[in-house]
């Protein structure tokens, strides 16, 4: 703990602490934590995996979703002790070869990420609906990222990037003859220049 | 981060986190889903020196009998939603799990049971389970006991537990009964401000012996029985009179950071209304 946080006023100097072991992104990782600590803070602090976010820790804002145990959850609302043994899985855990996954390449390609603050909750919201539902309305859309904000108000934009991912996956699940060419990723990546590796 | 010093239990029976509860008492509270208390840490609202986890005691899953639904103390809403779908009075659980506010995250972590602690006027759980007639599980150092879910939730904020008790579970028994459920709230991401739910007979033009219990609009559920509203025939009066008498009924609103509780007053009587139809399917 740095000189600058905030000290303990219940228990004097005896902080509570203990060894973490859980599964991230695949790779077993050992830590000490505090009782106290929150999974979003040892996630960014300790496992130095910035894509996850702190944004309200209220668990209003979905910018510090994970994936725990194949349950969506912000990671502001979970003491780290909880996650003793869990197996999670973060941003950086969709793309772990470099290359965006679908999901991550529709956003990319429909300008669905603006400051990017919000993008673990939209994709990870996303991610849960076309796991079950690869034909989604808008208003479904809509309800199924309902639990993230997006403070640069680009709602719309998200919502058709997840509508480009479920076309996407429609196409790749049922061939795209069947399936009418809705998804404008050609088109925006070639106006925009974008490749598909982007580093940012 | 949290500023207290607080000390993790994860006891893997109940009579340890019984004791646990019991010893440190208001020093210590219950983890559930976390939804409420982790938060409440992070701000300062709450100054505990210990949390007791209830993910080791075996308290999850929903499961539904003929005789009713039991849900777990660890039972998120998403199992609720995961769970074959209810029939009868019991449907009414996964209606209102559906709108829990939070979107997909808060309906993988919180509980039906840890809403019930809690006891915040301005949400869903408590008047759904008064509406239903559910019963509260929980056990304490020495015993258990039950309680009616009516009797469970004694103020804002304040339940019938007692020193060293958990809630361990619920249990909603089922009954024959067309079902509806509507809420009102001013943005996606906000508590509701009034709830409806209404339990009607199971056929019939006849609402004798409908209920529709309010949330959100007082400190506590409040559940009317719609007899002195009936004509001979068992039909409902004019909207405006309906109003009225919900209103006349409410006694003292719920006022928080929501809404004020005129406000309440005035919208009680067009949320039963919208329940009632979609009870009704109209």
């Amino acid at each position: 703990m740095s000189e600058t946080q905030p000290t303990a006023k219940s228990l004097g100097d005896a902080v509570p602490a203990r060894e973490l072991s859980m599964t991230v992104n695949g790779r077993i990782c050992r830590v000490r934590c505090e009782d106290r600590h929150l999974l979003v803070e040892v996630l960014r602090e300790q496992l130095r995996l910035k894509g996850t976010h702190v944004g309200c820790l209220n668990g209003d804002c979905g910018a510090c979703t994970v994936e725990l145990n194949g349950q969506l959850v912000k990671s502001c609302l979970v003491l780290a002790p909880a996650a003793e043994g869990a197996e999670i899985t973060t941003l950086e855990g969709l793309a772990l070869d470099g290359e965006l996954d679908p999901l991550q390449m529709a956003f990319w390609d429909n300008d669905g990420f603006q400051c990017g603050f919000c993008v673990p909750g939209q994709i990870f919201a996303a991610r849960r609906l076309l796991a079950s539902n690869t034909d989604p309305t808008d208003v479904e859309i809509r309800a199924a990222l309902a639990g993230n904000i997006c403070r640069c108000t680009g709602y719309q934009t998200i919502v058709e990037s997840v509508r480009a991912a479920a076309a996407a996956t429609r196409d790749e699940l049922y061939g795209a003859e069947s399936n009418p060419p809705t998804f404008r990723a050609e088109s925006r990546r070639g106006e925009h220049g974008q490749s598909r590796s982007p580093s940012t | 981060m949290i500023r207290t010093a607080l000390r993790y239990h994860f006891p893997d029976d109940l009579d340890e986190a019984t004791a646990l509860l019991h010893t440190h008492e208001e020093r210590a509270a219950v983890l559930g889903g976390g939804t409420m208390l982790v938060p409440s840490l992070t701000r300062g609202d709450r100054d505990l020196d210990h949390v007791i986890d209830l993910r080791r005691l075996g308290l999850g899953g929903v499961s539904s009998t003929a005789g009713g639904v039991r849900i777990g103390a660890s039972a998120s809403y998403a199992q609720l939603l995961a769970a074959p779908p209810f029939t009868g009075a019991t449907r009414l659980l996964q209606l209102a799990a559906e709108g829990i506010t939070g979107g997909p995250q808060i309906r993988c972590q919180g509980t039906i049971c840890g809403s019930a602690a809690y006891a915040n006027p301005s949400s869903d759980v408590p008047a759904v389970l008064v509406a239903l007639e559910a019963v509260i599980h929980l056990r304490g150092p020495e015993n258990s006991r039950t309680v009616p879910a009516e009797a469970f939730f004694l103020d804002a904020f304040t339940v019938d537990v007692r020193r060293g008790e958990l809630l361990t579970g619920v249990t909603v028994p089922t009954r024959s009964a067309r079902v509806g459920y509507y809420k009102l709230k001013l943005v996606e991401g906000s508590w509701p401000i009034a709830t409806a739910s209404a339990v009607l007979p199971d056929a019939g033009d006849s609402l004798v012996g409908a209920t529709v219990t309010l949330g959100a609009v007082s400190a506590r559920p409040l559940r009317l029985d719609l007899a002195p509203l009936l004509d001979g025939h068992g039909r409902l009066p004019t909207a405006g009179d309906i109003d009225d008498w919900v209103s006349a009924q409410l006694g003292e609103p719920w006022d928080d950071e929501l809404a004020p509780g005129d406000y309440r007053r005035m919208v009680a009587g067009v949320v039963l209304r919208r329940a009632l139809q979609r009870a009704q399917g109209i």
